[in-house]
């Protein structure tokens, strides 16, 4: 680039020496041929013809024209920019908006569904899941199968079983906090095919029983817990009081191959006993719980690994019949299927499964907004084209082509679409961090890569690109039609108007649905709000605490939520207190079992009734202010060695011939129990999911917990001042338990319904920006309907119109057009809005509030919009109007 | 490009005649362009008058095409001045350009006055 700069200014130079010599030897020729030296430099210029021209002319052959020409253009086009600097200021912020918005949603989008794990070569990892009976693929499987395939297949270079830890109390160089763990085997790295970023990471030899326990940090934990220290390695960290070496740390972009979870440690599988105190179910080949991932070797299809490992695991489910009694076990090996899928983007995410279609959603309704902005600058340089006519006109006359001045004319809507975009971007990056911190409402570290790739910058290119020509060449078409008859003062044609009419037109309609849609999602989060649920959840408070982070397990760990339970209801300002393993509102747990008997009637496996279950301690329904239809709650005498009891929900009494209280229910082969008691129904762990059978088991029954409790009080006073009172309490009884997940079940909700939240608060926020750029671009359409037609409105006023008579002309010909938008817009929003309903709740796409409440806003405005500039009209002095020319 | 008889009858000139007629002009040896104008007018006894300035245009187009190299350098009165030579692709141009001229005349003489 300087080197060109550098040539093109000597070039310059050597041509202007150039053209100095010949004249002065032209001059010395003609005075030595006996001319004065005044004629002689004179006659030397005319006979060498006109100077700049033929510099012009040389400087074309160098063949920089075309840079040059736009570099012209460019600077033509930042002068006319400064000079409008409210249409400009106003444009770029628009299409700033515009496309940072779409651009920031697409990052997301990019993030969570189409970027391809930063491992090597994506393309060749597999994910596997097993389907039967017609059901739904299910990534967990059982292990001897996964072991099986391991063993046998030819088809895969690699593959990995992998099941996650989601709390660890880890502890290193004297303090602790709660980190998430993956338990993997031993091929993970290899298979993914990482470099470490320090040490080294797992390899098989680690997986093997018997072997000293190691761990890999994730990049992102190792700097955040340990300063990125090198020291690291070699150094021992405890989890869950059992000793690991840390070996290595995984390279920076990588955060595990599930989206949205992201664990700061990964251990061989075999170390998992020493966390969690549980033996593994290597052996059970009916029990579901690991994740499989695999990468295929080169030149092998999905479709030949898929039947060979399928004809594997299908032998060894087979071949385990023989060691179990359950009908539910054979009817498992005899159905299920492996299902292979790529595996570029990495397993099954809840996150991606959970906000794909909403995303996809919103980039729809942004790219909408990002149109309307660009039809509403389309309508401001359509007008502005009106006022340059002139300009134009001149231009034209003086013989530039009409090639030439679309040129210049897009260069300045260009010039409008880079500054917009390069601001949009940095909108995008700024704020797709903050949509992602809104959308999981996951405090601390994102475990998501946002950095803008070639997709993000392809994409807002082209976005930019798009944005440009839709508002750049039509008016630049339009402008240069040769205005061959223009004359001041003449009325413009009838097509003009009737293209300013329809942009406003289209602009009102997009807005409409855009409007709309936002009505929509209100409509359906204050739907969810007002659910019944079943439960009261204003002063509840709920806190987590898990014995087996200090190493407390068995007995000693009931014997110590228990009295954790006992202090809770000491702590001033709690009314009552109580356990459960799932929260009123859960993102952790969905439990289910299947009911085999409901008072005397016997129901075959098939016929069996599938329920959600709890775990709840004493005095829970009071707590949640859920009232008891008949019966008892637990009243605390509850124990491994006292009779089993169970309580069970509305829906599920209806199963029962009278009262249910007294009658027996059976819970899978062998669980029979007595009711004591039937709860008013509430929306299991989702306010979103219907009332359903549900069965409450005694939490304190248990000889060992199967799961760590969720303390659950009712509160007077505040949230703040009951959470530090009940982590006294709990410290009380063992200083080491650490309280998580401490929330209100208001907060608990809330962030429930964080993808609905996502959805309307963005639509809300673009909805309105689509509403203001309807008012401006109506407000433009008439006050430049006004002025154009002043001396006609002038002429009409002295000829006896009435003042109020040319302001009903204006506001008629502005209401004829929001209407027709209107109407469009209706209609496309009775279509189109259908894309929406998976994502509403109880609200219909065509929902007539939503709908009236989009019409009036619009409505408002427009008149707003259409009155400041009918008042002008009526305003107009006759003899000012017709004195204008 | 216009050239000018001596009563200002207008003709066009034919194009690429004069960069032809460059070629030519350096055929003799190293020129600058005043010295090539110089030349073309002395040549047609004054009959042909290119305006001067229409030939720098055409000298740089010549050198883009690499048919011309050109070099700085002292004329006898002491002045610095670009001076054009021909190429060994310049040669070669000008050879063919010679005989496609020397046919057109040919051909245009025997239509205008035929035999």
């Amino acid at each position: 680039m300087w080197r060109w700069i550098g040539r093109r200014a000597r070039n310059e130079q050597d041509l202007r020496d150039e053209i100095q010599f010949h004249l002065a030897e032209e001059t010395k020729l003609r005075i030595d041929a006996g001319a004065p030296e005044d004629d002689a430099a004179a006659a030397a210029r005319r006979a060498f013809g006109n100077v700049p021209l033929v510099q012009e002319r040389t400087r074309d052959t160098w063949g920089y024209r075309a840079l040059e020409t736009t570099w012209q253009d460019v600077r033509h086009g930042l002068r006319l920019l400064a000079r409008y600097r409210l249409f400009a200021a106003f444009s770029i912020l628009a299409l700033a908006l515009g496309i940072g918005g779409t651009t920031a949603i697409f990052t997301l989008y990019n993030a969570i569904v189409l970027r391809p794990l930063p491992v090597h070569d994506p393309g060749g990892l597999i994910t596997l899941a097993i389907q039967g009976g017609g059901g739904r693929a299910n990534s967990f499987m059982p292990y001897p199968q996964f072991e099986a395939m391991r063993a046998k297949n030819q088809t895969l270079s690699g593959i990995f079983a992998r099941t996650a830890l989601p709390s660890l109390n880890a502890s290193a160089q004297g303090a602790s906090d709660i980190a998430s763990g993956l338990a993997v085997t031993g091929d993970y790295h290899a298979t993914l095919g990482l470099q470490p970023a320090l040490g080294r990471l797992l390899s098989p030899s680690d997986d093997r029983p018997g072997q000293a326990n190691v761990a890999v940090l994730s990049h992102a934990y190792w700097q955040r817990r340990f300063g990125g220290s090198p020291g690291i390695i070699g150094q021992t960290i405890s989890l869950n009081r059992a000793l690991f070496t840390i070996v290595g740390v995984e390279p920076k972009r990588f955060f595990g191959v599930t989206m949205g979870v992201a664990p700061d440690f990964t251990i061989p599988l075999q170390g998992v006993p020493d966390v969690s105190g549980n033996r593994l179910p290597l052996q059970a080949a009916f029990a579901t719980w690991i994740e499989v991932m695999g990468r295929v070797r080169p030149g092998v299809s999905l479709a030949a690994a898929t039947t060979e490992l399928d004809g594997i695991f299908r032998q060894t489910s087979l071949a385990a019949i023989a060691t179990t009694t359950s009908d539910g076990d054979a009817k498992f090996a005899r159905d299920v299927h492996i299902v292979v899928a790529s595996g570029a983007q990495g397993g099954v995410s809840g996150l991606r499964n959970g906000y794909e279609e909403g995303l996809r959603l919103l980039l729809m309704i942004l790219g909408g907004v990002l149109a309307l902005a660009s039809l509403n600058i389309a309508a401001l340089l359509l007008s502005r084209s009106e006022a340059r006519k002139q300009e134009i006109a001149i231009r034209l006359a003086l013989g530039a082509s009409r090639t030439r001045v679309i040129r210049q004319l897009l260069t300045e809507s260009a010039l409008l679409a880079v500054c917009g975009g390069a601001l949009g971007l940095w909108l995008a990056w700024r704020g797709s961090e903050m949509l992602l911190r809104l959308a999981t409402s996951a405090p601390g570290a994102l475990p998501i890569d946002l950095t803008p790739d070639f997709r993000t910058i392809a994409f807002a290119s082209g976005v930019c690109i798009i944005s440009c020509l839709v508002f750049g060449l039509l008016p630049a078409l339009r402008g240069t039609v040769i205005v061959g008859n223009f004359s001041r003062g003449a009325v413009s044609p009838r097509g003009r108007r009737l293209l300013d009419r329809s942009l406003v037109v289209s602009q009102t309609a997009l807005a409409l649905v855009i409007v709309m849609c936002a009505g929509l999602f209100i409509r359906s989060l204050q739907k969810l709000w007002t659910q019944e649920t079943g439960y009261e959840r204003s002063h509840v408070l709920m806190l987590s605490i898990d014995a087996g982070l200090t190493g407390t397990r068995g007995p000693q760990a009931l014997e110590m939520y228990r009295r954790v339970l006992d202090e809770l209801r000491t702590i001033p300002g709690a009314r009552s207190a109580s356990v459960s393993t799932v929260r009123p509102v859960s993102n952790s747990y969905y439990l289910i079992d299947v009911v085999t008997q409901v008072g005397d009637r016997r129901l075959t496996q098939e016929a069996g009734i599938r329920v959600a279950y709890n775990q709840l301690g004493p005095g829970y329904f009071a707590t949640t202010g859920t009232p008891m239809v008949a019966g008892r709650e637990f009243d605390g005498r509850e124990s491994a060695g006292a009779p089993k009891v169970v309580i069970v929900s509305e829906q599920l009494a209806r199963q029962f011939t009278g009262n249910p209280v007294g009658q027996r229910l059976m819970i899978g082969t062998n669980d029979a129990r007595e009711v004591v008691g039937v709860a008013a129904d509430t929306r299991y762990a989702r306010v979103k999911d219907a009332p359903r059978a549900v069965v409450y088991f005694p939490y304190f029954e248990q000889q060992a917990p199967r799961f760590p409790p969720s303390y659950i009080i009712k509160y007077s006073g505040t949230a703040e001042e009951t959470l530090r009172a009940a982590g006294e309490a709990i410290a009380r009884v063992d200083p080491a338990l650490v309280p998580f997940n401490g929330k209100t079940l208001e907060t608990q909700t809330r962030e429930s319904f964080a993808r609905e939240r996502l959805l309307a608060s963005l639509t809300i926020y673009f909805g309105a920006f689509a509403w203001l750029l309807v008012g401006i671009g109506l407000y433009g359409l008439t006050a430049c309907t006004v002025a154009q037609r002043g001396r006609e409105f002038g002429l009409r006023m002295a000829l006896g119109a009435a003042p109020s008579h040319v302001r009903w002309a204006v506001l008629r010909e502005s209401a004829g057009t929001v209407l027709t938008g209107l109407a469009i817009g209706s209609a496309v929003a009775l279509m189109a809005l259908q894309v929406v309903r998976t994502q509403l709740y109880q609200v219909d796409p065509a929902d007539p509030a939503a709908m009236t409440g989009a019409i009036v806003a619009l409505l408002a405005l427009s008149c707003c919009a259409a009155f400041i500039p009918a008042r002008r009209a009526s305003r107009i002095d006759p003899m000012a109007a017709l004195r204008q020319d | 490009m216009v050239m000018r008889g001596r009563d200002d009858n207008r003709i066009d000139l034919l194009q690429g005649t004069l960069d032809m007629m460059i070629l030519r002009a350096l055929a003799w040896g190293p020129q600058h362009g005043h010295g090539i104008g110089l030349w073309i007018r002395t040549t047609s006894d004054e009959l042909l008058q290119v305006e001067h300035g229409s030939l720098y245009p055409a000298l740089h187009r010549l050198l883009r095409q690499r048919l011309i190299a050109a070099e700085w350098k002292v004329t006898e009165n002491k002045q610095r001045a670009k001076y054009y030579r021909l190429t060994p692709a310049g040669k070669k141009q000008l050879t063919a350009a010679q005989s496609r001229w020397d046919q057109l005349v040919a051909v245009v003489a025997r239509v205008m006055r035929p035999a």
